[in-house]
């Protein structure tokens, strides 16, 4: 896998990496791939109206309200919180 | 008592007969913690004073004549399972100051009947790993020989069970990470099917293959473990309605007239000769007490390992995205945009495996590749269940060796994924199906190290399943650590 790849695929998981850790994962992801190549050998294809078999989804809840966790202990483990969430300034 | 060897039941009867008290037994296992956890490294966190207090309630609860099957017994849980006002790190500087403000449901459940907990136990970062060696905090040793590992993910647990520094504990599995550590540490360990147990509370590492199950010295101790922490709930939209019956209801019944199936591709090439001669002793153990052995096949099996890391990645790259450094979990000094601070907390955060796996589940579904890779993925998974089906049809339940290897040294495949990854091969399948699976130990090898074998049953028939694996524990001499 190369580079260009690798930062690509880092840049959608919003992973920072240095050059060094880039060729790093272009060796290692390249290997990886090479073991994921092996389904394609196999000719078959995906049934959507097969799957889920093994998912077995209850009824959907009642549409009504239930008490949530309080504001406090949704913050709790949040760095700089007040009575918010606080991020870096996003608008100039 | 030894506590390395002391069954569940065993414990509970000298509880209600007042043989020995809640107190006691936790004071046993923190001295073992105390006199072994620095080599082993299980824990990531003791609980010692809440513990304490909980065993003082236990007891209450004894001497009123009222306990149920888990009251006072002294439990480790895996650091992936939210336990409310406890550190739950899932092995990772991501989480290291990550205080939950909820129990998981299974946490929930084992308060309700009153257990001690001892801590929380190490594992494989985000549970991604089958060695406890990509832990950031705690690199946990194997019970047999501390120079090798535990297997992992959930490697604490196994090992602190096989060490006596609880007696029985939760762990969690994605592609066999109870039943891995379980053989390698010589104990039992079940993942259930999907669905059986409530995943709420379990931090998200791939959703439609993780299930939360116990680790104990025995099938028949799983099955008291699981019929306290299963069920249906509501918080958990893929948890089953489905009846639950009494885990132990079947244990002791003869198993004569079982059909039980041998997939030849578990036994072939790349199995070691150690294992495949006892997983096959273990079968003739089987037809001695009565069974039928039955040979098939399950061709896939050469595809299930990729299939596997593409789903389980594409699902994690997914559940990880949440750690973004605001609402929870590390933050980095570094950055002044919102963007930027993601991008650093994430990479400060995250160890390298987990890295890896988010770029693999990036790259299975990205514009392009997603058809080649996550589609035939997803059609390898209906082709995977589709065999387990067929094989169902004709047999109770299937026999397979839990590892191709026994336990390896700490510096052995760690610094390769590839190999890392196709020392999954046994386990993984039943995870894609949703299965019920127990690992127990059948035999040991040249060095001493303890081999697990895999019993397969249909979906929410664990019942079957532990009867199985029961009736072959009751032949077989198990041998705990020399600590």
């Amino acid at each position: 896998m190369d580079l260009e790849m690798v930062k690509y695929l880092a840049d959608l998981g919003k992973l920072y990496f240095s050059d060094e850790e880039l060729e790093e994962n272009s060796r290692q992801m390249t290997s990886i791939v090479e073991l994921m190549d092996t389904i394609k050998e196999i000719d078959i294809s995906y049934d959507p109206l097969k799957d889920n078999k093994n998912v077995y989804l209850p009824d959907l809840r009642e549409d009504k309200s239930a008490p949530s966790m309080p504001t406090e202990k949704v913050l709790q483990n949040a760095v700089n919180s007040g009575s918010c969430f606080v991020v870096p300034k996003v608008v100039e | 008592m030894d506590m390395k060897t002391v069954k569940v039941r065993e414990l509970r009867k000298l509880l209600d007969e007042k043989k020995v008290s809640a107190g006691e037994l936790c004071e046993m296992c923190f001295s073992q913690i105390k006199a072994a956890d620095d080599t082993y490294k299980c824990y990531i966190t003791t609980t010692e004073e809440i513990a304490a207090e909980q065993a003082k309630k236990a007891q209450e609860r004894i001497d009123r004549g009222e306990s149920a099957p888990l009251t006072g017994i002294p439990f480790a849980i895996k650091d992936n399972i939210c336990t409310d006002g406890v550190k739950t790190t899932c092995a990772s500087k991501m989480l290291e100051d990550f205080v939950p403000p909820y129990n998981a449901t299974v946490m929930e459940k084992l308060n309700e009947q009153d257990i001690v907990m001892l801590g929380k136990t190490s594992m494989d970062e985000f549970a991604m790993g089958g060695s406890t060696q990509t832990s950031a905090f705690a690199k946990t040793k194997n019970p047999f020989d501390p120079q090798r590992v535990p297997g992992g993910s959930s490697g604490g647990s196994a090992s602190a069970v096989s060490l006596g520094m609880c007696a029985a504990a939760l762990g969690s599995d994605t592609g066999g990470s109870i039943r891995q550590p379980a053989a390698f540490c010589g104990m039992t360990g079940m993942k259930p099917t999907y669905g059986r147990v409530s995943r709420y509370g379990l931090v998200a590492f791939a959703s439609s293959l993780d299930q939360i199950g116990p680790m104990a010295r025995d099938s028949h101790d799983c099955a008291v473990i699981l019929n306290a922490i299963c069920g249906f709930d509501p918080h958990d939209g893929t948890s089953s309605k489905n009846s639950v019956p009494d885990f132990t209801e079947k244990i002791g019944k003869s198993i004569k007239g079982m059909k039980i199936a041998l997939p030849k591709e578990f036994f072939a090439e790349g199995i070691d000769g150690s294992i495949r001669e006892a997983v096959m002793n273990a079968a003739h153990t089987y037809e001695e007490l009565g069974a039928q052995l039955v040979e098939c096949s399950m061709p896939s099996l050469k595809y299930a390992v990729p299939a596997y890391y593409l789903i389980a990645c594409a699902e994690a790259c997914s559940n990880l995205s949440r750690y973004d450094g605001i609402k929870y979990g590390h933050r980095s000094k570094v950055g002044d945009s919102y963007e930027e601070l993601i991008m650093h907390s994430r990479a400060e955060g995250f160890g390298d495996e987990v890295k890896r796996r988010i770029l693999l589940g990036n790259y299975a579904l990205s514009s392009g590749y997603y058809d080649a890779y996550y589609g035939k993925a997803m059609a390898l998974r209906q082709l995977i269940r589709q065999e387990y089906n067929d094989i169902f049809e004709k047999c109770d339940i299937i026999l397979t060796p839990t590892t191709p290897t026994t336990a390896y040294r700490c510096d052995e495949n760690i610094s390769d994924p590839v190999k890392m990854y196709q020392a999954d091969i046994c386990t993984v399948t039943v995870n894609i199906a949703g299965l019920p699976g127990v690992s127990t130990p059948c035999g040991y090898d040249q060095k001493g190290l303890p081999i697990g074998m895999s019993v397969i049953g249909r979906h929410f028939d664990e019942a079957t399943v532990i009867q199985a694996a029961d009736a072959f524990e009751k032949t077989f001499e198990r041998k705990a650590p020399r600590v």
